[in-house]
């Protein structure tokens, strides 16, 4: 579990990142490293809702699922990223540079998928 | 209150309670509120309002007393952030006071706040910008050159202090140009971009201010005109005649056809409302194509508002069917599905240029 944790606060390192989470599919968090602001239930319910209505929406219609949902807001930008049992939740400011930023979020997700099949 | 009185009223409030169950009407819940109101449960009150409201959306007494439990709502709120600000001061705890006296209309309130605000946090350029805010209230109200001079001054400050703040650049922005001064503004216009390109309100908000005549950069002339004239130099870009819905709609038939055309896209849509116009392999109106886009439209806004990071205009969604690319302005929506390895940077720029270009359609036109 530390492994999930270590990865998810060398994640919070990137420019721009405002933080990092790692959660169930129903919305549990396992790990996290987020910006004072964020709550962290929030940020775990707000995220669960999302990547369970667009999979919903995306079975309902014979398409699979989503590998991975990226959201440009005004004053922010959000990554969420399949990890089979759970999720990767990464939240940018809204100057963030998020296909930069891609590498570093891929790296994080295999370090996490890894210390999963590990632990 | 005595304990007779009390029960008295606890009584009366069960009656009225049944009677809204049992015979709903916008009169039994005002009545209702209004006693919630007496008691000071302003909580209450306002449930009662939104009960009422569900029921009956258009009884204007349901909206006033649901405006009167909100205030009295924000009233408490105030007084509370008023104790906290005495026994802590923090510059966030003054910005949501001085929020909350705007929307009370407290002008008084909100002087007082901000004058304490400035001068325990003399860093802080949030008084500036929350004053400027209630000073552009009054000038565009009653267009009196001392209140947009005010406004202008506060918010020139309010942008000294912190040059990356959009919301002071955007107010001063659009007060410059609506008096004349559109040189000016477009100088803050452009910053506002170079700080978020991809805001298409701005776009188009930019559009507008280029075509308008500049009529100089003496400020305190400019408002003296606006005041002597009564009426404002150039319109707001809501107030400027919209396209003929047909004209419109072909703009964004032929946006819709060009990105329909670009390799690898399969599917494109364009939504506004309930209907739709569409282009590519789309069967019908149930394609789950158009579905998945609603549904995650939706949910993505309702993600970014309440993460607190405003409007999601871009959302992408990737799995094995590819990727689903959905921008949204409002209440207009372009979206398409391409397949992998399509180039996304080109389909979003044509996504909103679609979406930018939709702005103007005329509401209920042949989408």
């Amino acid at each position: 579990m530390s492994k999930i944790h270590d990865a998810v606060v060398e994640l919070r390192r990137a420019p721009g990142v405002r933080g990092a989470a790692v959660l169930t599919n129903d919305g549990l968090m396992a790990a996290s490293s987020l910006d004072d602001a964020l709550g962290a239930d929030v940020v775990a319910g707000l995220s669960s809702y999302l990547l369970m209505t667009a999979n919903k929406s995306l079975g309902e219609g014979g398409m699979g699922t989503c590998t991975q949902l990226t959201v440009h807001a005004t004053h922010g930008k959000a990554v969420l990223l399949d990890l089979t049992d759970s999720f990767l939740v990464v939240l940018f400011d809204q100057f963030a540079d998020i296909a930069g930023a891609q590498k570093q979020v891929q790296d994080a997700a295999s370090s996490i998928r890894r210390a999963s099949r590990l632990a | 209150m005595h304990l007779i009185q009390r029960m008295k009223i606890w009584k009366e409030l069960r009656r009225l309670e049944q009677r809204a169950r049992e015979q709903p009407s916008p009169s039994t819940f005002v009545d209702l509120g209004q006693v919630y109101i007496n008691l000071d449960l302003h909580d209450k009150a306002e449930r009662i309002a939104e009960d009422g409201l569900a029921l009956f959306p258009k009884a204007p007494e349901l909206r006033q007393l649901l405006d009167c439990a909100r205030r009295g709502l924000r009233g408490k709120q105030a007084a509370e952030l008023r104790a906290k600000l005495t026994r802590a001061p923090n510059a966030a705890t003054y910005r949501e006071l001085a929020q909350l006296q705007i929307e009370l209309g407290d002008q008084a309130a909100l002087h007082t706040t901000c004058q304490e605000w400035g001068l325990r946090f003399p860093d802080d350029p949030g008084c500036w910008l929350v004053l400027g805010q209630a000073r552009l209230v009054g000038f565009y109200r009653d267009l009196a050159a001392r209140e947009g001079q005010e406004a202008v001054r506060c918010l020139q400050r309010a942008v000294a202090m912190a040059p990356g703040d959009a919301q002071a650049r955007r107010l001063l922005g659009e007060v410059l140009y609506r008096i004349g001064a559109v040189h000016g503004a477009m100088e803050h216009l452009q910053k506002l971009q170079e700080l978020d390109p991809q805001d298409a309100e701005l776009q188009a908000l930019l559009a507008h201010v280029q075509g308008l005549a500049d009529r100089g950069d003496d400020i305190d002339g400019l408002l003296e005109d606006v005041e002597a004239h009564g009426s404002l130099a150039h319109p707001s870009l809501a107030a400027v005649p919209k396209p003929q819905g047909d004209e419109a709609m072909a703009r964004v038939r032929d946006g819709l056809a060009h990105v329909a055309d670009l390799a690898g896209v399969r599917k494109a849509t364009f939504i506004r409302g309930s209907k739709a116009l569409v282009k590519g392999s789309i069967r019908d109106g149930r394609d789950p194509f158009l579905r998945v886009v609603r549904v995650v439209a939706k949910a993505a806004h309702r993600f970014a508002k309440r993460l607190d990071i405003g409007s999601a205009n871009k959302t992408v969604v990737d799995g094995a069917f590819g990727h689903v690319c959905i921008c949204v302005y409002g209440e207009a929506l372009a979206a398409v599905q391409c397949d992998e390895g399509t180039d996304l940077t080109q389909v979003m720029a044509e996504l909103q240029e679609i979406v930018a270009g939709a702005l103007h359609a005329a509401e209920g036109s042949g989408t």
